[in-house]
């Protein structure tokens, strides 16, 4: 069996905290079986989300709701990393018939199943809200699998890079609460960036989930903008990155 | 071609900032070899383990690993060797079997194979009672008992253990050693073994290296150690009447004597000396002229234990001295 086959499926058995992932499905689908309804309410006249095309605001929360278990995935990846140093198999993996590059491929490749399955568990729940914007298109679908793809492999990289800079498990779960908090919050996952104030829409015109969430939507609504190009290559490039600085930070890990 | 080397270290350093751990080592190990690797702590054994397991580069010297060079070929090397870690390692969302499972599985062992080592580890360590349990919840000692038998579940040709035993109960611990020793008459392998228990070290290995600040000061036999270095035996003896400090002062005061103390709680006399058959004689003569009765009295024969102790210890002399020369 294949080295990076054998890695992942060990990852995805060992460090799985089942509670989590739960957890990490129950908050999507609490944003849109309740937040949606909810807030939808009071904005009627619903969301623009290209100046053509306006959803209602239970459909805009529930399509972003399905890229914020993107970013759930993505804290996996550092949890997982944190667990094997906890527990004396980062070492113990290093001296086994396996490169360094093999362990972290195979960290990011079990967040990439963790980030897509939990994207596609919650959107299939969400379907009865979703099922009467949505449009199945090759292009559609392109964009989607590539939000999920480029989101999950871009904050699993994030957190493995954050994972390695900080020097206590507990460090990390609230440095990456934070971090990701102020991701979710400053991105368009909630609100349209356009209708943000001022300071608030540069940030989340500049926040690499904005772009994953956007071109999400896009691929759902069919809401194919002229930035949407744009965004696509640029997640892309910064997802290359922030992998790069990932791979970098790991490979010097120091063994205590 | 395979040599009859397992190992061979030459001039191999680690150095962290300005601190030398490992100080121009030297040292081959022979295929199907115990060799046990001593040191005080700190004294760079585990360093050294660290090295020639891959997980660290060495800051000089060179090394060989089953044929294969340690800076070029250490992908190779992880190939064929095992290591049992002196810290805990475990895959804590697992079950005991599940983790030998996924364990083998990573080696690429296949299922067939897996499912029958699990058996017979499980039978081996004593394991049965907790093969259901999830690791997060053992015990220390069973912990390092998975641990240990979890090394077992790919094939190997050297094996380093860095305090195997840590943690285990007398029993457990004769059992895991007698499992090694059995993997090394039967399949050949090779084991390179640290340990503060220097009675394992003895049961277990052919050879000894004692590393003391980074440098190896002594290698041989566990006996030639004893015979070398376990320079004093020890006079062991009770009198009826209880201690006396008289007789005490009495056979300080005797050349063959090195040192003398009581056990007050024992009620023991311990005399260390290079010739037991001088001291004897000595300890009826003084004790029949105080009006004492011997009880008791024995040779205690010289362990591995004094051996390292003295080694060390003038290891660690000499280097007050060069510190203070210098």
């Amino acid at each position: 069996m294949n080295t990076y086959v054998r890695l992942t499926y060990r990852n995805l058995r060992a460090n799985l905290d089942f509670a989590s992932l739960f957890f990490e499905l129950i908050f999507p689908i609490f944003f849109i079986f309740v937040e949606g309804p909810g807030l939808g309410g009071l904005l009627k006249s619903g969301v623009p989300i290209t100046p053509t095309l306006t959803v209602p605001y239970q459909l805009y929360l529930a399509a972003g709701a399905v890229t914020l278990t993107v970013i759930n995935g993505g804290t996996n990846a550092g949890t997982q990393l944190w667990y094997d140093r906890k527990n004396g198999m980062f070492e113990q993996l290093l001296m086994g018939p396996f490169s360094r590059a093999q362990y972290i491929f195979s960290i990011i490749l079990a967040t990439l199943i963790i980030g897509i399955a939990g994207s596609l568990i919650v959107f299939l729940i969400a379907l009865p809200i979703l099922g009467g914007g949505i449009q199945i298109t090759p292009e559609g679908v392109f964009f989607v699998g590539a939000a999920l793809f480029l989101g999950t492999l871009l904050f699993g990289s994030f957190a493995i890079a954050l994972s390695v800079v900080l020097r206590s498990s507990e460090t990390f779960q609230i440095v990456s609460t934070f971090t990701f908090f102020v991701f979710l919050f400053t991105s368009s996952v909630f609100y349209p960036a356009s209708q943000a104030p001022p300071i608030i829409k540069q940030v989340s015109y500049g926040n690499p989930l904005t772009w994953t969430t956007d071109m999400f939507r896009a691929g759902l609504f069919q809401s194919f903008t002229s930035t949407l190009t744009i965004e696509v290559i640029v997640l892309t490039i910064v997802a290359g990155i922030v992998f790069g600085i990932a791979v970098i930070a790991f490979r010097r890990i120091r063994v205590s | 071609m395979s040599t009859e080397i397992a190992i061979s270290v030459a001039n191999l350093e680690k150095r962290f900032s300005d601190k030398v751990a490992v100080d121009s080592v030297n040292f081959e190990v022979k295929r199907g070899e115990v060799f046990g690797f001593l040191g005080p702590n700190g004294a760079g054994k585990t360093t050294t383990i660290k090295m020639l397991t891959t997980l660290i580069p060495p800051s000089g010297g060179s090394a060989s690993i089953l044929d294969y060079d340690l800076r070029t070929q250490a992908r190779r090397i992880r190939e064929k060797i095992g290591v049992v870690q002196q810290q805990d390692s475990f895959d804590q969302g697992l079950k005991v079997e599940k983790c030998m499972d996924i364990y083998g599985l990573i080696w690429d062992m296949p299922a067939n194979e897996r499912r029958k080592r699990i058996t017979e580890l499980v039978e081996r360590f004593g394991m049965d009672e907790f093969r259901k349990k999830q690791t997060i919840d053992l015990s220390a000692g069973q912990r390092r008992r998975l641990q240990v038998a979890r090394e077992f579940m790919h094939d190997m040709d050297l094996l380093f253990l860095d305090e195997p035993t840590v943690g285990l109960d007398p029993i457990a611990r004769r059992s895991v050693l007698n499992y090694f020793k059995e993997k090394v008459e039967k399949e050949g392998l090779t084991i390179f073994f640290t340990t503060h228990i220097l009675e394992e070290a003895e049961y277990l290995c052919q050879r000894i290296a004692i590393i003391n600040h980074g440098k190896i000061i002594e290698i041989d036999s566990p006996e030639n150690l004893k015979r070398r270095f376990g320079r004093a035996k020890a006079v062991e003896f009770k009198l009826s009447e209880g201690m006396s400090a008289q007789l005490s002062t009495e056979l300080e005061r005797s050349d063959s004597i090195t040192k003398i103390v009581q056990d007050q709680e024992n009620g023991s006399y311990k005399i260390s000396t290079l010739k037991p058959e001088l001291v004897i004689p000595e300890v009826y003569r003084i004790s029949d002229r105080l009006g004492l009765h011997i009880s008791s009295i024995y040779v205690s024969e010289t362990t591995l234990e004094d051996a390292f102790v003295s080694l060390v210890g003038n290891s660690n002399e000499e280097i007050v001295r060069q510190g203070a020369q210098s």
